[in-house]
């Protein structure tokens, strides 16, 4: 998968979703022709066949033309590929006639159950979420958890054993942060960010992986029309706005992605929201690097110079 | 104390003596001569290299520049700090700042291209600027294609007072376009020294445009305000 599928269709399809971008941010790859690099390399390793996997969904729709375009080199490579649609208005039914098809392509359900498993876990997903806003997990290990909920590790127990080994801890709150927009494709930037003192409380889009939830393909479609990503720009902003509140944000992180669409939206966001908003566009996977690193260090002294 | 800024091109030292402001400038790679005799706990540093030189406290260049410009001019919305390697655009009244680092376009080595390709002296470019009597268009605004344009408008005929005069305004052109509305604008950096980069930016940008005696100097004079304002 190339984006936020419902992971817990796919499970009762009897099949084992993969985030195929799980494997960027420590890619060391560079890829021959590219935009945006998580497409680029992604596309490039499942034509090379290094990403081993038998057929993809590409989420295309309300999402990524990168991706669509990307998601057609692979299938032109020979391995089955799936196109997803989001509805942009939000359309119940459309969604449902999308997820119908996309069960047709993996078969049809066969374990109905697995709709409800995966909601009980999301609902510990919540959990970690809240945890860390209230300075009990640390930002890094939250993300991780969070992020892992696009495909559930392709295995759920894995994954709540993941989420009981979680350490517990104690982390002083003193530069409550939002980081929004696509994940960061730096491999290291919650913890780079919290030691030059400001603390992720809030991942805008991980926190959509943990926030949908069905218990068939009916209430999955409902529920899922609420995926702010896909949605327009005001319905998004409404409901970060809503967010930013109750976590008692004191500065926004807006990451973007070289080549991405979504870097547009930056100024929009920026008459949106009324707190402080430091932009970081990244390009290539890897570690932090020194000219963000700036970038957050001079933002924590100007949130810290605030009254 | 010193306000010690060591930046990509060039290392700057400021003191504040008996209320006076003191400073020295030299070369990246001799900042050492800077600081002769001067004890760490002496020291505040900013800039590029502000954590590899020694230091009591360090400040990265954004803040400074906030520091020193208020000392200049208290009232100032915007700043505008064009460094060698890439231009700073801080918008005090929101808390908000932009930096360009990604390409040579609005940054100090976009000039340099120009001086480099007429074999000139930085400092050349703004007293030839004045000489000219006409404006080429010069549209590109990637350092290495706006190369390429000033040599075709050579072809065309116009002198090299005009196409440096071109380049000049496509780099204002550039830097107007991360600079938000603003009422008072101030401009530090290095390249601020150029007259006509200046001439150019005040016909292009809305608001008034002031510039401090010794624009290279204020973000040392920054680091400094910053720690005073800390332990006062
Ligand atoms: S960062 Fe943007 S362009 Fe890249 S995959 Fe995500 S949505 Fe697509």
């Amino acid at each position: 998968m190339t984006a936020l599928v419902p992971p817990e269709l796919v499970f009762a399809c009897g099949a084992e979703p993969f985030d195929v971008n799980n494997v960027i941010p420590e890619s060391k790859r560079y890829p021959k022709s590219k935009l945006c690099a998580w497409t680029a390399i992604w596309s490039e390793m499942l034509v090379n066949k290094e990403i081993e996997i038998d057929s993809l969904i590409v989420v295309a729709g309300g999402d990524c033309h990168n991706a669509l375009v990307d998601g057609q080199k692979v299938q032109r490579s020979g391995i089955p590929t799936h196109f997803f649609f989001y509805p942009f208005d939000g359309n119940p039914e459309y969604l449902e006639s999308q997820l119908e098809s996309l069960s047709g392509f993996l078969g049809g359900v066969r374990y109905p159950g697995k709709f409800r498993e995966i909601s009980k876990l999301k609902k510990l997903g919540k959990k970690i979420d809240e945890k860390r806003c209230n300075g009990r997990i640390s930002p890094a290990d939250a993300f991780r958890i969070l992020i892992s909920f696009s495909d559930l590790c392709g295995d759920l127990n894995k994954l709540e054993t993941a989420i009981s080994s979680v350490r517990e801890q104690k982390i002083e709150l003193n530069n409550r942060i939002a980081l929004i927009g696509v994940p960061p494709i730096y491999s290291d930037i919650h913890e780079v960010a919290q030691e030059l003192g400001l603390q992720v409380v809030f991942d805008e889009l991980p926190f959509e992986f943990i926030r949908h939830s069905g218990n068939d393909i009916h209430s999955t479609a409902r529920d899922y029309c609420g995926y702010t990503f896909a949605r327009p720009l005001d319905f998004r902003f409404g409901f970060l706005k809503k967010e930013l509140e109750k976590r008692k944000v004191d500065g926004v992180i807006h990451y973007t992605q070289f080549a991405c669409h979504h870097m547009l939206e930056d100024e929009i966001l920026r008459d949106e929201l009324d707190c402080p908003v430091l932009t970081i566009q990244g390009d290539m996977p890897g570690k932090t690097p020194e000219q963000v690193k700036l970038r957050l260090e001079a933002f924590g002294e100007m949130i810290g110079r605030q009254p | 104390m010193i306000g010690l800024d060591v930046g990509s091109t060039t290392a700057k030292a400021v003191r504040i003596v008996n209320g006076e402001i003191t400073y020295e400038i030299t070369g990246t790679h001799n900042w050492k001569d800077l600081i002769k005799g001067v004890d760490k706990e002496e020291i505040i540093s900013t800039g590029y290299f502000r954590k590899s030189v020694p230091h009591k406290a360090n400040v990265t260049e954004i803040t400074a520049a906030i520091y020193g410009v208020r000392h200049c001019y208290p009232d100032a919305d915007v700043i505008v700090d064009i460094g060698g390697q890439d231009t700073k655009v801080i918008d005090v009244t929101k808390n908000n700042f932009t930096i360009n680092d990604k390409c040579s376009a609005g940054t100090g080595a976009f000039l340099e291209f120009v001086a480099n390709y007429f074999k000139l002296e930085l400092e050349e470019l703004g007293t030839l600027h004045l000489k000219a009597k006409a404006i080429p268009e010069i549209n590109n605004t990637c350092g290495v294609f706006a190369v390429s344009e000033m040599i075709s408008q050579l072809v065309a005929g116009y002198s090299k007072e005009e196409v440096i005069a071109g380049m000049h305004y496509a780099f204002a052109r550039r830097i107007s376009f991360m600079v938000p509305e603003a009422e008072t604008l101030v401009l530090i950096g290095g390249t601020v020294k150029n007259k006509g980069m200046v001439s150019a930016l005040r016909e292009i940008i809305r608001g008034k445009i002031m510039i401090p005696d010794e624009p290279q100097v204020i973000n040392a004079l920054g680091a400094l305000k910053y720690y005073n304002q800390d332990i006062e």
